[in-house]
């Protein structure tokens, strides 16, 4: 695939988001409205940018669920909204409208408002619009936004689209009922559990159909795909050409994750979840005609807070109930917070554009021949703000970028708990660490603000390099520099082909 | 005649608002029909609405103590998986719902 560019002279209007380690770059974004990349540009969720400045929060209040997933236990959380084997405590749509409020006044770069589970939010729509109702009256600049298996979208498009609903996320699976048959086992329709091909074909219809009202009305459609290896993993090369076709601006690809003790379908009859090779080389040739976001973390369905961190244990109910709120203050902190972060974001964009800081070359510099170096993988850990100010041992997660000749590019998540559910389930008593390191597999480099001996001894022996030079430095800007001392110590030959998938 | 919710119901709140009789309650530890109100949706619907909709195998049950939905009815599941991993799990927390299977007509 193409990588984005960075060419000095792009004018920062003209892409969705300029910065290079943006999942949606500029040159995929470009086929999208003006008024759409406007939209886009610095929101928390789609920008990469952005995602380091602005928190996000979920609320849940929508317990019922009208399908069944093979990959969900329904004593859990909705795995699309979620990770697997997680139980959020339920709220009132009263009870999420004061914590939506408590928080957006405690954290004020609340910017986004999420309904996500425990099931369907459109299987529950007294209990969302309830919610999404009273939040848009006392702090109407937090944007909402509803995720949905696509079933009930139809019959509630219209009324979705009264309330100050920022974006929608569909999950679509498959557009074969066949196919669909194998991730479904049954849906509930016109009071009927229906199973099997004929179940999944009317979860589809109504997918697509919710898709196409929902654009029609100028809604944000982001689709969200669980990648099923042997199920609908090449099958989803052909979902991502159609939801875009429709009009759906995003495309997210997230891995199937089947730990037995889940007890769900897959997890009990062996169905494997991809490999991060797999994973982000079907990323990559969805994104060859498709908007990927690679920057999504399936957080839990009551998260709060900003990147890499959850502060939801702050804000339980009980906690909650002792706070007041002034609310007129709070949105004036939060627009303060807001029109300070958007200027930021702003001048870096320019000041990006204008001396190509996440070049190889330095400014001046003649441009080095391509394909000189090979590209590599680091990993950064952050706690947000775009800079590296995260002590590898508190990381949960980790930001994986792939640096080459062509700048610094973000590639994906790798959460350090994604590969264990935790407690005693884990292999042979495997140690945090070593499913750190694990996690970290392809990468060359891990940035941090500081690391311990033992961990630095371990990295080095799995061929990782720990590196805590760079701390407090924008992320791009240390990834490149490291890339650049890479370079210049000879350790990035070419190889025959360019690796872009090595492990 | 009437159905009962058991012990196994994930209190989802999926069956309270289908219930034509409004029957269906929410209770400790988990939701409940009111035998008295229940009409196993007779005449009102081809199948009880409570459990076409409930995803919890076994969860419903009828007067006789026979789950509407027994085990691997809904999920899939192979009945040998469900035992192998319910056998697995045994001293733990976690429990699958099968393994509540044997005290099906509790409640
Ligand atoms: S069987 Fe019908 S009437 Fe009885 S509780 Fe269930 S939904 Fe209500
Ligand atoms: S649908 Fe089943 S699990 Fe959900 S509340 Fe009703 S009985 Fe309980």
């Amino acid at each position: 695939m193409d990588l984005p560019v960075l060419t000095p002279s792009t004018p920062a209007a003209s892409g969705g988001c300029s910065s290079s380690s943006c999942g949606s770059s500029a040159e995929q974004m470009s086929h999208l409205p003006e008024d759409i990349l406007r939209r886009v540009q610095d929101h928390p969720c789609y920008s990469e940018d952005a995602h380091h400045h602005f928190a996000r929060m979920h609320v849940a209040v929508a317990p019922a669920c009208n399908i069944q997933c093979n990959y969900c236990n329904r004593k859990y959380d909705c795995a699309n909204e979620s990770r697997p084997g997680v139980v959020s405590e339920l709220l009132t749509p009263d009870q999420a409208v004061k914590k939506t409020l408590v928080v957006a006044s405690e954290i004020p770069q609340m910017s986004v408002l999420g309904i996500a589970g425990p099931g369907d939010p459109l299987a529950n729509p007294e209990r969302t619009f309830e919610t999404f109702r009273k939040v848009a009256e006392y702090a109407p600049d937090i944007k909402l936004c509803v995720s949905t298996n696509g079933l009930s979208l139809p019959s509630v498009v219209d009324e979705l689209s009264q309330y100050n609903i920022d974006h929608v996320t569909i999950t679509i699976n498959c557009v074969d009922p066949e196919i669909g048959a194998r991730i479904y086992p049954w849906i509930f329709w016109n009071n009927r559990r229906i199973r099997g091909v004929e179940g999944a074909r009317i979860l589809i219809e109504q997918q697509q159909k919710g898709l196409e009202m929902l654009v029609e009305r100028g809604v944000l459609v982001k689709v969200n795909s669980v990648m099923i290896p042997g199920v609908n993993d090449v099958h989803l090369k052909e979902v991502s050409r159609i939801v875009k076709s429709k009009g759906a601006f995003l495309h997210n690809v997230m891995p199937l994750i089947s730990e037995p003790e889940h007890g769900t379908f897959y997890g009990l009859t062996g169905q494997r979840g991809p490999t991060q090779d797999e994973l982000m080389a079907l990323q990559d040739a969805c994104a060859g005609d498709m908007n990927m976001m690679r920057h999504c973390r399936q957080c839990r369905a009551d998260a709060v807070g900003l990147l890499g961190e959850d502060r939801g244990d702050e804000f339980t109910l009980e906690k909650i109930e002792m706070m007041t709120i002034d609310y007129a203050a709070a949105m004036k902190r939060r627009a303060v917070l807001r029109a300070d972060v958007l200027a930021k974001l702003d001048a870096r964009r320019s000041v990006k554009a204008s001396n190509g800081l996440v070049s190889l070359v330095p400014a001046g510099a003649a441009p080095a021949p391509e394909r000189q170096t090979r590209p590599v993988k680091i990993a950064v850990a952050t706690a947000g703000g775009g800079v590296i100010n995260q002590h590898f041992g508190h990381a949960r997660e980790f930001l994986v970028y792939e640096a080459s000749t062509e700048g610094a590019r973000f590639i994906s998540h790798r959460k350090t708990d994604l590969y264990c559910a935790g407690g005693d389930t884990c292999g042979d008593g495997e140690s945090v660490l070593q499913r750190t390191i694990r996690a970290l597999e392809g990468c060359e480099v891990v940035l941090c603000s500081k690391i311990g001996f033992e961990p630095w001894g371990q990295l080095e022996a799995a061929g990782i390099q720990p590196n805590g030079e760079h701390a407090m430095e924008p992320i791009e800007e240390a990834v490149m520099a490291v890339y650049r001392e890479m370079a210049e110590a000879g350790k990035l030959a070419p190889r025959e082909m360019p690796l872009r998938h090595s492990a | 005649m009437a159905l009962a919710i058991n012990e196994l119901c994930v209190n989802c709140y999926a069956c309270e608002p289908l219930c034509p009789n409004s029957a269906i309650y929410l209770a400790r530890p988990h939701f409940r029909i009111d035998p008295a109100l229940c009409t196993e949706c007779l005449g009102e619907y081809d199948a009880p609405q409570c459990a076409e909709i409930c995803p919890i195998e076994a969860a419903i049950i009828d007067e006789a103590g026979e789950a509407l939905n027994p085990p691997g009815s809904l999920t899939g599941i192979p009945l040998q998986a469900l035992a192998a991993a319910a056998a697995a799990l045994a001293g733990t927390q976690a429990h699958l719902p099968v393994m509540g299977q044997g005290a099906g007509g509790a409640p």
